[in-house]
């Protein structure tokens, strides 16, 4: 627990200070202002949720997946992640420590979109919990990819093709029909789907999203049993 | 209290240890010397578990907690201020943060404790991966050319750190190429070359017996001499 601790509050410290990882969670929010405010509340065909709904699906699919992959892929180049291990830190006591960093970061931010986006009651609660449940997901994601990775370069390799297909897929599914069909089985296009109408119901994203975490367990545990934290 | 019997490690093709043995007795210093390539770092990394050898046996005396490690490459959270980087492992171990600020003074880094990292000079980062490596006071210490690329003032310093600690009771193993650093602070050595040990024993015991001494110019002495002040 105090190893767990320790490398919290290290990684929130460090988070603070690594400017591009600082970028990545404040852009996205600051873009769907700027949209819903000059383009959004303006347009009256416009809902005016929705760049909320699609920046918010972006920075789950993206800015997680990025700063997961990259923390982690840094400490094993920096081989600083060597030192936790000889002081007896258990891997998911590390693991566990730097999630819960992006996890709190996630949550912050999923609250700013949720307020931008002016939902109250049952939908505020539908929206936040289906932007945590997505920012798991990534975390998961980015975490497999950081631990995979030999070196920070690997990693964003790994990580980029991920991103983009998570983090753009719902947009692009906006205009292309079997791009819709195929994309509906990624965590990010529920995400939207759950968030953009108010009217969807929520059992169907809810189950894709969770199948997604599934997978996305399996494959992290495959990689970490394969792996493991060692340098 | 730190030994190895017979050692093999090949990575490959390469046999870079070939049987390895020494002892390492308690509250000792002792030094691994060789050139670079010799295999010095594969030892520390298999005695202190990293890696698997491939035949042999060894152990340390001391458990995971109890020992102190400062390996080729510092491992430093470059972002993070001195003490903050001495902090997390003061969390990890469980012990008070300020023996943090005072294994900071031990290198004589107290005025650097606010500075991130990235700004240190060479000789800095390599003294706080010292005052991390004895920060939770351990048993047993590795050090992996403490001094390598320092400054003769600024390895003195690291020297009477490390001298410290061992009459302060812990068992020190570090490897060097500096021979004259090995003679000065090593109670006991072994010299390494291409993964055969050749030589072991104290240094003296050891020039002794191959009838090793030298005379040799001393620029430092002049120094002093027409000075009286030490070279810094
Ligand atoms: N992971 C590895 N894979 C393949 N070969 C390796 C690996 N690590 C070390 N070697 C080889 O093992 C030999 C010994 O390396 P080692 O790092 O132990 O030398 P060293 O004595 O520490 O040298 P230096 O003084 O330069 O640090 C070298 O020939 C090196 O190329
Ligand atoms: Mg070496």
């Amino acid at each position: 627990m105090r190893s767990i601790r320790a490398i919290y509050v290290k990684q929130a410290k460090d988070m603070f200070k690594n400017i591009p990882v600082l970028v990545q969670f404040i852009i996205y929010p600051v873009m769907a202002l700027i949209f819903t405010v000059l383009v959004a509340k303006p347009d009256e065909t416009i809902a005016d949720t929705m760049f909320v709904s699609m920046f918010s699906s972006i920075f789950a699919g993206m800015a997680l997946i990025f700063s997961a992959s990259g923390a982690i892929a840094e400490d094993r180049e920096s081989k600083s992640l060597r030192f936790l291990v000889m002081a007896g830190v258990k891997p998911h006591e590390y693991l566990l420590g730097v999630g819960g960093v992006l996890f709190t970061a996630g949550s912050v931010v999923s609250v700013v979109f949720a307020l931008m986006g002016g939902y109250a009651g049952a939908g505020f609660a539908k929206f936040l919990g289906f932007m945590l449940l997505s920012c798991l997901s990534s975390i998961l994601l980015g975490a497999t990819i950081g631990i995979a990775s030999k070196n920070q370069q690997a990693a964003t390799a790994l990580g980029t093709p991920a991103a983009m297909i998570l983090g753009f897929g719902p947009m692009i599914t906006m205009f292309n029909d079997t791009a819709k069909k195929i994309f509906s089985v990624f965590y990010t296009q529920q995400l939207n789907i759950a968030v953009s109408d108010a009217h969807a119901g929520v059992i169907k994203p809810l189950g894709v999203i969770l199948a997604n975490i599934a997978v996305l367990a399996a494959l992290f545990a495959l990689a970490y049993k394969r792996k493991g934290l060692r340098g | 209290m730190i030994r190895m019997d017979n050692v093999v490690k090949r990575f490959g093709e390469q046999t870079v240890l070939s049987g390895v043995s020494f002892a390492v007795g308690e509250g000792e210093i002792f030094g691994l010397l060789g050139p670079s390539g010799a295999g010095k770092t594969t030892i520390i990394n298999i005695l202190t578990n990293q890696l698997d050898a491939d035949g042999g046996s060894h152990s340390i005396g001391a458990g995971p907690l109890q020992t102190g490690l400062m390996l080729d490459e510092d491992g430093l959270y470059t972002r993070l201020s001195c003490l903050d980087n001495l902090n997390v492992f003061a969390g990890v171990y469980g012990i008070p943060r300020s023996l943090s600020v005072q294994a900071l003074k031990n290198v004589g880094l107290e005025d650097a404790a606010k500075k991130p990292v990235r700004t240190l000079s060479k000789g800095m980062r390599q003294r706080l991966a010292l005052a991390r490596a004895v920060l939770h006071r351990p048993k047993v210490l590795f050090l992996d050319e403490p001094t390598g690329g320092l400054d003769p003032a600024t390895a003195r310093g690291i020297h009477s750190l490390i001298l410290r600690l061992r009459d302060g009771g812990a068992t020190v193993f570090l490897t060097t190429h500096n021979m004259d650093e090995a003679y000065k602070l090593c109670d006991s050595v072994a010299l390494l070359h291409r993964g055969v040990i050749v030589e072991k024993g104290s240094p003296a015991e050891i020039c002794t017996r191959h009838g090793a001494f030298k005379t040799t110019p001393d620029l430092e002495a002049v120094f002093i001499k027409l000075t009286g002040v030490e070279l810094e």
